[in-house]
Parts: structure tokens; sequence; C-alpha cells
């Protein structure tokens, strides 16, 4: 027997020695290890922990999630696509939702929808971060207090039962649903009791389009607008390409037709806007008319006359004198009369009368069955304020003993909000389904959370035939559950969302599919792919009765009097994603103004008024008051006032402290912006928006607006002379004619020197076409998203420091009254001789063999000189720490990108890591990098498709074909930068020209 | 004609000195306890100094955010303090090297404290590149030394390396010529010290010297060497400063005249400092016999000439933006005189161009209030230059929709104080520890032969005539 040898025991310090053994823990901890809960700790925690639900999540249940494109396995560290579909609006586009270890980071558009075809809006791009909101409801509340959901549904169901022994009413109120499966449990819920109803209505209601289809075809409905099939569009006040029902889808369609032709151009495209205010829609319009607020239905009534006597029917109106030239009416009827069947004519009035007129409009112009499909209607929009309003008086009787309320907001949305509130607090159980404590839920005695839509199975119908599905990408992050679980809960037979979805499936999308294959294949393979297009089961075509019809009058001129537009902005339409940082810093397409809503008025009334951008001003109807700093706002009506909806919503308090905390950082106080719900006029006829006379007076406070635009047109004020009005102007414009003519390919100058670059593979490019783009900032947020950019809030805005690695020049030209608006995305440009690069002390910005102007971050020192020397104005510098104002949205980050720390400049940079990760997976493959293969986030979210990314290397690319075309220009080519990045001219189609 | 025929006959130093005085009185203001008027000058500069330091620290410690720099304006207090204070270091390496090289003997009563303002002035000035970074901590990369990372060096195309190089052998260099110019003066103050280790400090600091001829001869020819090597630094620095303008691509910097402008500018503007402190030297300092009415006037005839080299350049900008054809060119002119720093542009033009022309007047010359007025206008107004070149340029460049504009934050004010605050410090300290005027030098130009007390009482009388 030997001696057993003591194992040698190693010691760090005398203390560790001495310590008695076995006492020493494994990993000594740091003594302050709790206070060291820091970014990078959290992140590393997070990180781990959601890898690890992921791999739970893959073991439990593969038969769960399928990704878009089959994989053997899942790869740590791979982004995988999944097909999904957007929960953040009712447009419903579909989705390739990115995971990175088991957590969702970026959403991009399905390529296979037929309606959204890839592309996506700022608001889908930007709900990613609403996934991972911290103050979302984690769990369900009964009187305020957390409880289980199995007490919650004691109590419900509990309370349908007594409503259903007593007869008493039980209401649903929810938003627009164009989930089939959610619409089916919801007839089911409704059915099982007998005094249930559904009420639906629209935050922002468009109730009035299916009250005219009503009238004038029989039947309530949304039609299908196809601007895809329209060389001639007439909206009146509808904001189709920003907010109106499916941006998305219009955008692509609107911009496909206006580039069908030679050189990406269509000559018969033309636009005609006829709005008060200046929506983003409107700044693209070939011809903007002002009107005032609800004129438009008596100049749709002309313009209707004007086409019946072109038809050889004149209708027997007679009319007051329209508030427009009557040459421009002329004209605008000869050309859509001309465009018979191409024509399409909206209009987002809500006043009933307006949209009969408009139907007649498109009757006369043969738009049914062309332009607009009524076969397959739309469902986005299915709120009826009739019911609405049916409902408010229930609630003021005290007839209600069960309401839920789901995915809405009505305390917020809807006008008189304190008659609202003393209605709903005698309800004997208010439910709602919301995401977290609003306006509504406060109110509520259960409340039961939503997923994130992320988080559930789903599937939705936005247009009769086209079903897609929503697949989970993430474990729920709190105790939420999905409405539809909720639902089958209260209808007595609790399934899983899974389930119900499946069932719901087999039940009626299956059937419909006409499918050759079993169920599960077809589950399967619609999964995947994420979309199924059905055909549709035509019944029996409506007919346009024209009977009784009558004209608009002209609203009753009110002599320097001003009138209200409430209307969604872009960013934050109805308001539902107000928690939303990346949304309230997203500068708005048209005014630039980031964090707040404002009291827009043209500059003859401003100057009327004696107020000027930041002035605050008491705005005041009757008994209502709001005050709003002005901002003034070039080309709209002088008779309107313009407000956006959305703002001002509670809890949004929490935006306060976001940004940089320093001596001199300005905080603000109170919600972002003041909501202009209660100026909203509910009446018989439905909510409406425009019309309410106001009276503006200045108050002396100024209240400064963050915008990240200061100088608004390229011509420059008083003694200086103008720059950019030569031919090397920074936005070129040229016309059909000229276009006709050949226009003159882009040629290289000449050069004496050697190219200093000699690009021997691949040489990156990106041509940006302005024609088509229309300002909607989906690339913006896009990037946002993508490139890991921090949000800096208000001051830091208004202080010339927002981030966003692509911003849109908007420029106007024109006066006043009559403004032509020109949109720029403006992003690092990749010159060839770049001029960041040379001053740069450190070689921290070096251009790659491919054509990358490349920011290395790690060896900025921060002299800032690059962004002084670039005339582009691109580079952004983190003069603070950017903290995210939520911790949890750090989740959000792209863990391709690297998160920049205080000090060093950055930039686009074409998605570098997107680029890498194209070339490293065909490189994989043994093939190529094929064109189309790699796409920047911009391009990839672009609904207009304006943004084509590519090899310049390669003739055969998409973006050396726009290149070598005749409408290609360079911003500041004078200066001999030799971007990589360029621009098609924006293609004026004015009245002239398309006579001519 | 009279008056200039007396004024050639006026001696450099008044009050009719021996050598023994010279040393008596320039080694008295060290060696006697310092005035209350010197108290109250250092504890103004070392608070001002102390609120530049609290400032510097927040910034370092928050963000260079704290700074009212945007993505437009990169540069603003910043650079222009730098260049300010880089350009007020210039007079002195003119007085003390190429005044030297063109025997222009009154020098020698003002080139020791130009000297240490330079120096003072080349600190101020550092510290200005060095915190407006990003990253200050990692400045050092800015340094060309071997590295493990692959090495890389750095941008030599780039002007802030350059930059770099020129003011870091500018301050060698300076610090180097000031130091040898000290020599025989430290072995004075060796000589009069009381305790036997400041006898042993400054026996180092004189280098062993020993007052013969050798030594004499060779500190000579070092001296003369040493401003022979000085001088083109007076040139070569303005010029490499001026580059980091000037190759750039922004209309209103990149500009070929720069190099001339900023050096005419540099100097104009160290002259105008050197007269505010030796205004201030003589009359808290009771050096009134060293610092005559004469060096007054021969240095405001140096702030015409160069005055007019400035103006000359500002005429000549303008003319080739409107003679360019360029729009982007002729716009950042327009933009500059009549944009919205046109205030700016107002007090720049005013006080570099116009108030300067009263020194035309001798009586202005001999008022030294009023010289002292117009110096002090000269320094708002070089300031200012340099603002308005590096702000007005930037706000308003190519693209309109990225305009915007400057305002400088708490923090910016509370640094440009410090570093004044700094300079008077390191200055006024200076004044205390090392003999402010070169006595050796002086002595080489007192009178060889006093003159008999009548002439000397002629030569006061002319002194009593100068208003203070």
């Amino acid at each position: 027997m030997h001696q057993m040898t003591k194992p040698k025991r190693y010691w760090m310090t005398r203390v560790d020695r001495d310590a008695p053994a076995g006492v020493q823990p494994e990993f000594p901890t740091h003594p302050q290890a709790d206070a060291l809960a820091t970014r990078r700790a959290f992140l590393k925690t997070a990180g781990f922990s959601f890898a690890g639900l992921a791999a739970a999540d893959c073991g439990s249940a593969p038969q769960f999630a399928l990704p878009h494109t089959q994989q053997p396995e899942l790869t740590p560290g791979r982004g995988y696509s999944y097909a999904s579909t957007c929960g953040a609006c009712e447009a419903a586009c579909g989705l390739l939702v990115t995971t990175h270890d088991g957590r969702p980071t970026k959403i991009e558009g399905n390529p296979d929808h037929p309606l959204s075809g890839g592309a996506t809006c700022a608001v889908g791009q930007a709900s990613i971060l609403g996934l991972y909101d911290s103050l979302r409801l984690t769990y369900p509340t009964r009187g305020g207090v957390r409880t289980t959901w199995a007490d919650v549904d004691a109590e419900i169901l509990a309370a349908l039962g007594s409503a259903r022994q007593n007869g008493r009413a039980v209401r649903l109120l929810t938003g627009t649903t164009t989930s089939p499966t959610t619409s089916a449990l919801i007839r089911t819920l409704v059915a099982s009791v007998p005094n249930g109803r559904h009420v639906v209505y629209d935050p922002v209601s468009s109730s009035a389009i299916p009250d005219a289809y009503l009238v004038t075809h029989g039947l309530r409905l949304l039609p299908h607008y196809r601007f895809g099939d329209a060389d001639v569009v007439v909206s009146f006040e509808a904001d189709f390409l920003g907010t109106w029902i499916a941006p998305v889808e219009f955008t692509r369609g609107y911009t496909a037709r206006r580039r069908a032709g030679d050189q990406g151009v269509s000559g018969n495209a033309h636009h005609v806007q006829v709005e008060s205010r200046l929506s983003l829609t409107g700044s693209k319009a070939d011809r903007r008319i002002r009107v005032a607020p609800g004129d438009v239905g008596h100049i749709a009534s002309h313009v209707a006359l004007r086409l019946s006597m072109l038809a050889g029917a004149p209708l027997p109106w007679t009319l007051e004198e329209a508030a427009v030239d009557s040459a421009v009416l002329d004209e605008l009827t000869e050309r859509l009369w001309a465009s018979r069947g191409r024509a399409l004519v909206v209009t987002s009035s809500q006043d009933v009368g307006t949209q009969v007129v408009c139907n007649l409009i498109n009757q006369l112009l043969g738009s049914y069955g062309t332009t607009i499909d009524l076969d397959r209607p739309s469902n986005q929009r299915q709120g009826n304020d009739n019911d609405l309003q049916a409902l408010r008086a229930e609630l003021a009787r005290g007839d209600v003993a069960v309401l839920i309320v789901a995915g809405v907001n009505p305390v917020y949305d809807l006008p008189d909000s304190a008659g609202l509130v003393r209605d709903l607090e005698r309800v004997e159980h208010l439910v709602s389904v919301a995401d977290r404590l609003d306006e509504t839920a406060r109110l509520a005695h259960v409340v039961c959370p939503d997923h994130h839509y992320l988080e559930t199975w789903g599937d939705a119908e936005p247009v009769a035939g086209v079903v897609s599905l929503s697949q989970p990408t993430i474990r729920p992050m709190g105790d939420t559950r999905a409405f539809i679980e909720s639902l089958t809960a209260w209808s007595g037979v609790p399934q899983s969302a899974y389930d119900a979805v499946r069932a719901n499936w087999e039940q009626s999308i299956y059937p419909r599919a006409g499918a050759a294959d079993l169920f599960s294949a077809f589950w399967n393979r619609t999964l995947e792919r994420g979309v199924v297009e059905l055909t549709p089961t035509v019944a029996a075509p409506l007919v346009f009765s024209g009977d009784g019809l009558s004209p608009v009058d002209r609203v009753a001129a009110n002599a320097g009097g001003l009138a209200l537009v409430l209307y969604p902005k872009v960013a934050m339409r109805d308001g539902r994603h107000a928690h939303n940082a990346w949304l309230h810093e997203m500068p708005d397409p048209v005014t630039k103004v980031t964090w707040d809503n404002y009291a827009s008025v043209s500059p003859a009334t401003a100057e009327r008024l004696g107020v000027s951008d930041g002035d605050v001003v008491r705005v005041v109807s009757g008994d209502l008051m709001v005050e709003l700093p002005a901002f003034v706002q070039p080309g709209q009506h002088d008779g309107a006032v313009a407000v956006a909806l959305g703002y001002g919503r509670a809890g949004t308090e929490r935006f306060n402290n976001v940004g940089p905390s320093w001596l001199q950082a300005r905080t603000r106080e109170g919600p972002v912006g003041r909501s202009a719900a209660p100026f909203v006029v509910a009446g018989d006829g439905g909510r409406r928006y425009d019309g309410r006379r106001i009276t503006v007076t200045k108050t002396e406070r100024r209240h400064r607006l963050a915008s990240t635009q200061e100088q608004h047109s390229l011509a420059v004020p008083g003694a200086v002379a103008p720059i950019g009005t030569s031919e090397h102007s920074v936005v070129q414009e040229t016309s059909v004619a000229d276009l006709g003519h050949g226009g003159h390919p882009h040629e290289p100058h000449p050069d004496l020197w050697p190219r200093d670059h000699q690009y021997p593979g691949h040489r990156w490019g990106m041509t940006i076409d302005l024609d088509s783009c229309t300002g909607c900032s989906a690339c913006v947020v896009a990037c946002q998203v993508e490139n890991n950019v921090p949000v800096v809030g208000p001051d830091e805005v208004s202080r010339h420091r927002a981030m966003h690695w692509l911003r849109i020049d908007r420029y106007y030209a024109g006066d006043d009254d009559d403004v032509t608006v020109a949109h720029q995305p403006m992003l690092c440009q990749h010159c060839e001789q770049a001029p960041c690069e040379a001053v740069c002390p450190v070689l921290a910005t070096v251009h790659s063999s491919e054509g990358l102007n490349e920011q290395v971050y790690n060896r900025c020192v921060g002299t800032r000189y690059c962004a002084n020397n670039c005339p582009y104005k691109v580079r952004r510098f983190n003069w603070f720490d950017y903290p995210r104002e939520d911790v949890a949205a750090n989740l959000v980050l792209n863990p391709n990108v690297t998160v920049r720390s205080r000090g060093v400049m950055e930039k686009c940079s074409l998605c570098v890591q997107r680029i890498e990760e194209g070339k490293i997976e065909a490189s994989r493959n043994g093939v190529a990098v094929a064109d189309g293969d790699i796409k920047t986030a911009c391009q990839q979210s672009c609904p207009a498709e304006a943004i084509v990314f590519g090899d310049l290397n390669d003739p055969q690319s998409r973006v050396s074909t726009l290149a070598a075309g005749g409408r290609t220009y360079r911003v500041l080519e004078e200066l001999n930068t030799r971007p990589a990045v360029q621009y098609l001219k924006i293609v004026r189609r004015d009245e002239n020209e398309s006579h001519g | 004609m009279a008056e200039v025929g007396q004024a050639l006959e006026l001696p450099l130093i008044a009050g009719n000195k021996r050598p023994g005085d010279v040393t008596n009185d320039v080694m008295g203001v060290i060696e006697r306890r310092p005035s209350l008027l010197w108290w109250g000058g250092l504890l103004l500069s070392v608070v001002a100094l102390l609120i530049g330091l609290v400032a510097v620290t927040y910034q370092v410690a928050t963000g260079i955010g704290t700074w009212g720099l945007n993505g437009t304006v990169g540069w603003a207090f910043d650079i222009t303090n730098f260049v300010f204070w880089i350009g007020i270091g210039h007079a002195g390496t003119l007085i003390s090297a190429i005044l030297f090289l063109l025997r222009q003997k009154w020098r020698t009563s003002v080139n020791r404290s130009a000297e240490a303002m330079t120096l003072f002035a080349v600190v101020c000035a550092g510290i200005f590149p060095l915190i407006h970074l990003g990253r200050p901590w990692l400045a050092f990369w800015m340094m060309p030394y071997p590295n493990g990372r692959g090495p890389l060096w750095v941008n030599f195309q780039s002007p802030l390396i350059w930059d770099f190089f020129a003011i870091s052998t500018y301050f060698t260099i300076s610090a180097l010529f000031w130091y040898v110019g000290l020599i025989p003066d430290l072995a004075t103050m060796r000589d009069r010290a009381k305790t036997p280790l400041k006898r042993k400090v400054l026996g180092w600091l004189s280098l062993g010297w020993d007052g013969s001829f050798r030594t004499w001869h060779r500190y000579e020819t070092v001296y003369l060497l040493l401003a022979g090597l000085a001088t083109p630094l007076v040139i070569s620095v303005h010029t490499i400063v001026s580059m980091d303008f000037a190759t750039s691509i922004l209309p209103g910097w990149h500009t070929t005249i720069f190099p001339p402008y900023f050096v005419a500018g540099a100097i104009f503007s160290g002259m105008a400092m050197v007269l505010t402190l030796m205004l201030i030297a003589r009359k808290t300092m009771r050096l009134e016999d060293y610092i005559t009415p004469r060096h007054i006037d021969v240095m405001c005839k140096l702030v015409v000439v160069t005055s007019g080299l400035v103006g000359l350049a500002y005429a000549t900008e303008l003319f080739s933006a409107f003679y360019s054809g360029n729009a982007h060119e002729q716009f950042a002119f327009i933009n500059r005189a009549t944009g919205p720093l046109a205030w700016g542009y107002g007090i720049m033009v005013a006080c570099n161009v116009l108030i300067p022309q009263l020194l035309w007047s001798s009586r202005v010359r001999g008022r030294l209030l009023a010289v002292f007025v117009i110096s002090i206008a000269v320094n708002v107004g070089m300031w200012f230059e340099r603002f308005i070149i590096i702000v007005t340029s930037l706000e308003r460049s190519f693209l309109p929709s990225s305009w915007s504009s400057y305002t400088p934050t708490l923090i910016e004010l509370a640094t440009l104080l410090g570093s004044f605050g700094l300079f008077f410090t390191l200055f006024l300290l200076f004044c205390r520890f090392v003999p402010a005027i070169a006595m050796a030098e002086v002595k080489g130009v007192l009178h060889p032969h006093p003159r008999p007390p009548a002439e000397a009482d002629g030569t006061s009388s002319v002194l009593a005539e100068v208003k203070v």
C-alpha cells in the first residue's frame, strides 16, 4: 500500500490559503458582483437565457416552427427566417422574421406575399421593438392585482354564464380582425350568448367607405383598390402612400405602375391629389390641388358631373361654383375620361355622400373590375361607426353586463372619453385584452394581456383569398396568452392557439385551397411559405345602382375661419405604437419633425396668427382645448389647421428620460405630444376627422420641435446665391419628353490620374430611384433595426445629433401655396475618392477592395474631421453613450453588427454584414454571388422598390443596368468624389408635357 | 519729422542704466516678495484654470456631447481655440528668431516673455486637439509608433498627422530656444542665489556657465543656429495648421491662400498678444525702463503691417470666390459675410482690419491705453476670424438639408476660460521665477556711454508724456 499523496492545493492569496478547505467558491465572485449588472452582463445572461429557451423550443416541440428554408439543423449564431404575418396594423403584410439564437432581431417583408411582396412599412419594421418592451403586461390581473389565467377564466366564464341566464348584453369590442381563426372564434363566442354582439371599430375610422358601398352596391364592403392597374390616380384626401388602409401594397402598385415603361418611366402615369394638408401622398402627386377641409366632396361632385356629361348621360345636378379653377377640373376630368378603365379615384373622406360620389365617378370611369376589385374585397377595415354609436348608447344606458375590449383602446381613440370612462365604470364586467395598462385597460376589472404578434400562432386574410399564417418566433416573454386562446377558453373549449389555428385551417381554409395533397402537407407548405392564395368563390357580381344619388354641397365658406384636419401620421398612425421609440424618432416624411405632434398651419395663416415654428398655440373648439406647438407647413390650405392623431398616449412619459442626461440636457414633461382624439367629431354618419371649426390663438410659450432638417428648400433665401440650380443640382429632375429623346447616359469624367482603386472582384453599388421614392421612411427604420442605431431622444435630435444612418432629405420647390416636393434618401455614398478617407489621421475609415467605405469603430479616436469633410453629411458621431431607454430593448440588437461606444464615428456600411453573409453562403455552396442574393436592409424594406443594391462590376446586374440608364446622376458630381450610390432623376409629369 | 528724429535718438533702454542696474532691476522682480497685484492675478488665473479643469473633466467623463457641436458642425470652439493659441505663439518665435537674425536690437526687452508666451500658448493650444477627440485616451494613436497591430501606422495623408508633427516640433524647438537663451540669466540667478540648494539646481540648469569668452562664443553660435532652425517654424507651423482646412473639400476651407493668410494672421495675433502682455508686465512689474514706448511703437508698426496683410487676405478670399465661378465657393463667402454669423464676420473685419488702422497715427501709438485696447481688439478679432472660418463653412455646406447652427455650451465657455487661466497662471509663475527680461541680451544693447543726468532727464520727460 502506498501512502496516498494529498493533492496539491494551489492558492492565490494568503487569505485563500488560510481559509478552510472547501470554503472557497469555485468561481470567486467579485465583491460588487450585484452592482455589476451592467449592459454587458445583462446581455450575456439574456443571450444565454434565450439561447436556452430556443434550444428548449427546438427540443420539445419541433413540429411547431418550420424555418422558411428547410434546414437540417439549426446552427447557433446563424440567423433564421420564419415566414409570418405582420401584426402591426390591419394591412397584415407578409413577413420573414429573422431570429438569432431564438430571439427575433429583424423583420423583413416576405417576397412571396402577393400583396406586400417583400416590402414593409416603417411601423412594421419598428414593431419588433414592441416585443421587447419591458412595460408590457406580463401576467393577467384582476382588480389590478396579479392573478392566474384559471382565475381570470373562472371569473369571465361566470360572468358570461350569468349574462347567458339573464339575457344580459355581452359585447365584444375589437378593432378590425383580419384573422379568419379569430373571427370564427369570435363568432362562436358571440353566438354562445343570447344577447351577444361583436362591435368593430377602427381607431382611425374608414367606415364611410363600406357605408357608401351599402348605398351604391347594396353590400357593406371595403373594396380592394388596385393601384398597380391604374395609370391615372385621383385621390381626394386619401393618404394611400402613407397611412391609408394598406400603404405598403398601394405604394408597391403605384410605383410599379409609374415605372412601367422605357427607362423605368411610364409616360401615362398621372396622379392628382386633392387635399387640404400636405400629405406624404400629396408630396408625390404630379398635380396637387389645395382645397379647404371638407371641400373634396363638392369638388368630386363637379368631377362626377363633368364625367357624366362626357359619358353622354349628364346628371341632373346644379352645383355651386367650385373652389377650384374650372379649367383645372376640366383638365382633370378629361384626363380621367381618356384613361377609362385605367383610372382610379379614391377618397378617405368620412362623409358617406362624398364616398358615394366617388363610387359614382369610379362607375363612370369603369374602374369596377379593373382598378377596383369588389369580388375579392379587403378585410383591412371592418369598423362600423354606426355599431359603435349604438354600443355607446347601450353603455350610456348601462345595458351592458360584459364588455370585452380586445386590441383597441376606446378611451384614447374616441372623443368624449370622459363620458366613455363614466359609462365603462358602470359595466359590470369590463375585460380588457391589452398588452399593457393603457387608458382603457386601467378601467378594466380583468386584464388578459395578449401575446405580441411575434409570440403567437395566428393567421390573416387581409384581402379575400390571400391567407397567411403567423408563427411564433420566440417563446412568450411573460405569462401572457394569445387572444385566440382566451377566446377558446371563454367559449368553454380551451385550445392552444396552434390547435385552434390549425383546426380552423383544416376546416375552412384547406377546402377553399383545393389542394391535391393532404392537409398536413398543405399546412407545412403554407407555413414555410407563409402565405397561400385561394381562388375566391365569386358570388353574384355586385351591381352599381345610381338611384337617388345627390351631389355634395360646398362647405359653407367661413371667411378667415380655420377648420381642423386630424390625420394619422406616417410613423405614429393611430397611436397604438406610441411606446415605440423608433417610431417617435423617425422624422415625419414631410415635416421632418420627430417626437411630437403639432398644429400645422400654412405660411399665410402663420403670418396672420403671428406664429412661427415652435410657438405654442391654443386650439379651441367649443369647450375642447388643446395646446400644441405650431408648425408652418408650405402647401397647406390657408383655412386648415392639421394635427396628427396618435399622440399624448398615457405612459409615454417614459420617454422624458430618453437620451443622455448631462448638464445642459433639456428634458421634457408629460406625454409625447398631445392627444387630438377629443376633437374627432362623432356623429350619426360616423366619426369625422376634418371640418371642425376652431379658433387658434398664440400663447407666449414656446416648445422646441425636434426637427432633423432646418433648411427646407434647395433654393437659398435672401441675397445668397442659389446653389444646386445649375446642371449639378442635388436633386435632378427630368421630364417624360426629355427621356423620350434618350436622355444622356452617364459617362465618367476623363481623368489624368490613375485610378486609386481597382476593384478586382466585386464593386458594390446602389441606385436610388427618386421618382419612385415616396419618402415613406420604411428604409430609415429598417436601417435602424438592422444596424443597431440608437435612439437619441428629442433633445439630441434638436441638437442635430440624430443617428439615423439613412435619412431622407426633403426639399420644397415653388411658392408657399403650390409646392413641389422631392424626397432624397441620403446615406453614405461610398465614394471612390472619399474625402473622409484622406483626412482620418488614424486610418479608421478606409476603402475596401469591393468599393465600400469602411468605418473601423475600434480604431476611431473621434476627431470628426471625416464628418466635416463629408459633403453629404452622412456621418454620425456618438456624442454620448446612447443607452436604450428600455434595457430589455437590447435584446433586439443585431448580433452581426457592433454596438458603437461613445466617441466614435459611424455611418452606413451598405449592410456589410449582409454582404459578407451572402459571400460566405455563396462560397459555401461553391457558387458565385448571384445578383439580388444580397439585399441591404433599406432595399429589402422599400415598398417602392426605389433602392437597388448590387455589383457594379457585373454588367448584367440590375444595379449596373439602372446605373447605365439615362436617368442616372450622382449627387454633387462636380466634387469628383465618384460615389457608388447613384440616383435616378425624378420625372416631372406636368400638364404641358402630357399633352405634348 | 522732428518727432521721428527724436524717436531714433531714443535709447532702447531708458533710465540711463548700467549693467548692474539691469541685473538689480530684473532680478529684483524675482527676489522681492510678490505684489498684491500679482497675487490677485494669480488667484484669478488659477480660479479660471480650475473652472476649465472641472469642465474638461466633466466633458471627458460624460462625452464630447457636452459641447455644442453636432453632426454638421463637428468643430467649433475646440479648433478655434487651438488655432487661436497656436497663432498667439507665433509672435514669440518671430521676435526671438527672425528679429534676432534681422539684428533688430529692440527685441531684447521683449524676447524672453514673448518666447515664454509662445511656450504657454502652445501648451494651451495642444490641449484642444487632445480634448476634442471623441476618445481622448486614445490620442497616442496619432503617433506613428511600432505596434503589434500589423503594424498599423497613421495616415500620413491626413493633415492632422502633419499637425501633430508640426506642433510637437514647434514646441520642442521653442522650448529649447527659450532654454538656451535663458542659460546666461540662469547663471546670474545662480550667482545671486542665497540657499545652497537653489545654487546647486540653478548650477545644473545653467550648465556650468562660467561667463568666459569661449562660453559666450559657443552660446552665441548655438543661439544663432537655433534661431536659424526656429525661423522656418514660424512659417511652417501655421502653414500646416492652415492645411487642416485648406486640404479639405469644404468651401470656405478649401483655399490655396490659407498658408500665407494664416501665417500673417498668426503673427498679427501674436504681436497683439505680446503687446497686451508687455503693457501689463511693464506696468505691474515696474519695467517701464526696459519696455519703453519705443518698443511699443515698433510692435505697433508690425501690427499695422500684419493687419494690412490679413485685410488683403480677406479681400483676396472674396475676390477668388467671386472669380472662381464656383457656386459653392461663392455661396460660402456670401454666407460668411451675410449669413447667420454676419455679426461675427463684422467683428472680425472691424477688429482685424479697421481698428488697427488707428495705429498709423503716432499719437495713438504713443497712448499706451489706446494701444492696449487695440491689442485686445485684435485678440478678439483674431479669435473670431478662426471661429468664422470654421463655423460658417461647416454650418452651411453642400447639402442644405444638413444645414445647422452652432451655439457653445457652458462647458465650452468654461474650457475657453480655463485655457486663459492656464496661460496666465503659467505666465504669472514665469514672471515670478524666471527673469522676465533677458538680462544678458539687454546689457548688450545698453548705451555704451551712459549719458549725463541732464539728458537722462530729457528722456524721462518724454516718458512722462506717455499716458498710461
